[in-house]
């Protein structure tokens, strides 16, 4: 029956809807850049780890299921590790990551009804040697990207992820407004977690609709902060090692989430 | 080849398995061929270096090698590095066929990042030295065709074990020997060997008691000798001001101790 044209793309919006609905609960993840590279931050449930390190300069964010998340990190690694093994670690790019290799196979097995599609969403970012090289880029379990940096004019030095359209909005519309190119990690940290809450704040029954005003987003943020662990990591620009992958311990974190 | 159990998908690979095998199945590296019966020898000579020693001393662990690249009697390259940095906090240092070397150094490299960010933790040191080991041993194909041997040292610093410092060398075949105080191969190695076991018995300290300074004097003074009767290996060029590369591992990473320190030290205490 799926032969028939209507019924593929009959077929195609019940899987959509499906998907969205698994996705929908997925905290949000922010990604920002800062004075000295690029800092991802969530907070949630320490069981699960949800930021993770691709390649010297790539690190990853990834809601949905851990199956489906683990399938496409592994392949990610598989493909920028070998990359870098037969060429160099600055052949490695994650443009090419992204356009060639991960976008079709998740464009692919979200359309042939018949398979499972991937119940994920990626947030990736690469640090580059200047901040204008910078790249962030969202990939959509049908395969779609979404990229700010040097692909395209850049519009905003962040990307968020995050388990409705409507929390993302809220989310990037935080981040506008508060997020400073060359802040300190410190100040980056805080603004990420308040971009962090107010995606969290637009997920869900109780779901805001407007932005909240900085006193419900703090009152918010420390809540989830008293039961929940904050997860977040950094790729330096200028760190000595090839490796800019850093993951920041709650230590670290703690002091910049008390203001 | 098997697939590994937990590849689900064609398209990917599954977390068991490592970073060789997953060359191997993307056909870009191969096992050398093992050739039984008697071999006629190389038909040509390839290039080859030596000399590298490796000792624990106060501060950590000193990896040095000369800089001579060699093909039979010809010197190839005078400033070779043949101490390498695998991650953070290992060295690999070697002596033989270069191509060889540089390529399982590579490997090797490659193979502990793919393992950390896979199974998102840090490979054990075990685990590291096994690694290296069979490299060797998938590569004894062409020591038997004589084109391809290599003799590694491998050092590593691990804050879960005691002791911290960890010091290898190995055969050609693989074979990983674990060793408390000194390590050199190469062809000047005897020599080397002489005069680390002298310093460690009848020296004025022992190689562990030495602080930074003494300890890259003596592996100067060591090299220098292996370089006095053995043609393959470069010592220090005082003419050409080309000095051994030497790098240490301490307990939060490794240090490359720069040219002009190294100099220094000759100068005050070997020239």
């Amino acid at each position: 029956m799926i032969e028939e044209p209507y019924r593929w793309v009959e077929a195609i919006a019940n899987r959509r809807e499906y998907v969205e609905t698994q996705l929908a609960q997925g905290s949000p993840i922010a990604a920002v850049g800062y004075r000295d590279g690029i800092l991802f931050l969530t907070i949630g449930r320490r069981s699960r780890q949800k930021i993770y390190e691709i390649y010297d300069r790539i690190a990853m964010g990834a809601i949905g299921h851990p199956g489906d998340i683990e399938r496409l990190r592994l392949a990610a690694i598989e493909l920028a590790s070998t990359e870098g093994f037969t060429r160099s670690a600055s052949d490695v790019s994650l443009r090419r990551l992204a356009h060639y290799s991960l976008s079709p196979v998740m464009k692919a097995a979200f359309e042939q009804v018949y398979g499972p599609p991937y119940l994920a969403r990626l947030l990736f970012a690469e640090v580059g040697s200047s901040p204008k090289e910078d790249l962030f880029l969202r990939i959509d379990y049908d395969g779609s990207l979404t990229a700010d940096g040097p692909v395209a004019q850049p519009r905003q030095r962040f990307a968020v992820l995050t388990g409705t359209n409507s929390s993302a909005e809220l989310m990037e519309k935080f981040l506008q407004q508060n997020h400073v190119t060359d802040a300190a990690l410190p100040d980056a940290i805080a603004v990420a977690a308040d971009g962090w809450s107010v995606g969290r704040m637009g997920l869900g029954e109780n779901a805001i609709k407007e932005m909240p005003d900085r006193d419900a987003i703090r009152k918010h943020r420390d809540e989830q902060l008293a039961d929940s662990g904050v997860e977040a990591a950094v790729l330096e620009r200028d760190a000595k090692s090839a490796i800019r992958y850093r993951t920041l311990s709650e230590e670290e974190l703690h002091p910049h989430l008390q203001r | 080849m098997d697939k590994p159990p937990l590849a689900l998908d064609p398209n990917f690979s599954g977390g068991s398995e490592d970073f060789p095998a997953l060359l191997r199945r993307k056909g870009l590296l191969q096992n050398a061929p093992e050739i039984t019966g008697a071999s006629g020898g190389p038909s040509f000579v390839p290039t080859e270096s030596t000399t590298i020693l490796a000792f624990k001393f106060s501060g950590g662990v000193l990896v040095a090698g000369d800089r001579r690249a060699t093909a039979g009697n010809t010197v190839v390259y005078d400033r070779a590095d043949k101490v390498l940095e695998i991650d953070r906090h290992s060295i690999m240092a070697i002596a033989g066929v270069p191509a060889t070397a540089w390529e399982m150094a590579r490997v090797l490299e490659h193979s502990f990042q793919y393992f950390r960010r896979t199974q998102l933790q840090e490979m054990s040191v075990d685990g590291k030295v096994r690694a290296l080991s069979k490299l060797l041993r998938d590569n004894f194909g062409f020591v038997m065709q004589g084109v391809g041997v290599v003799v590694p040292i491998f050092a590593t610093y691990d804050s879960n074990s005691k002791p911290e410092a960890r010091l290898y060398f190995y055969d050609a075949m693989g074979a990983q020997f674990e060793v408390t105080d000194y390590a050199a191969t190469g062809s000047g190695s005897p020599a080397v060997r002489g005069i680390l076991y002298y310093e460690n018995t009848w020296g004025s300290k022992k190689l562990h008691d030495l602080n930074e300074e003494e300890a890259v004097a003596i592996a100067l003074r060591a090299l220098d000798t292996a370089a006095e009767a053995d043609t393959a290996t470069g010592g220090v060029d005082r003419t050409g001001k080309i000095f051994p590369l030497i790098k240490i591992v301490f307990r939060d990473g490794i240090v490359t101790l720069p040219e002009e320190k190294v100099a220094r030290i000759f100068n005050d205490k070997v020239a």
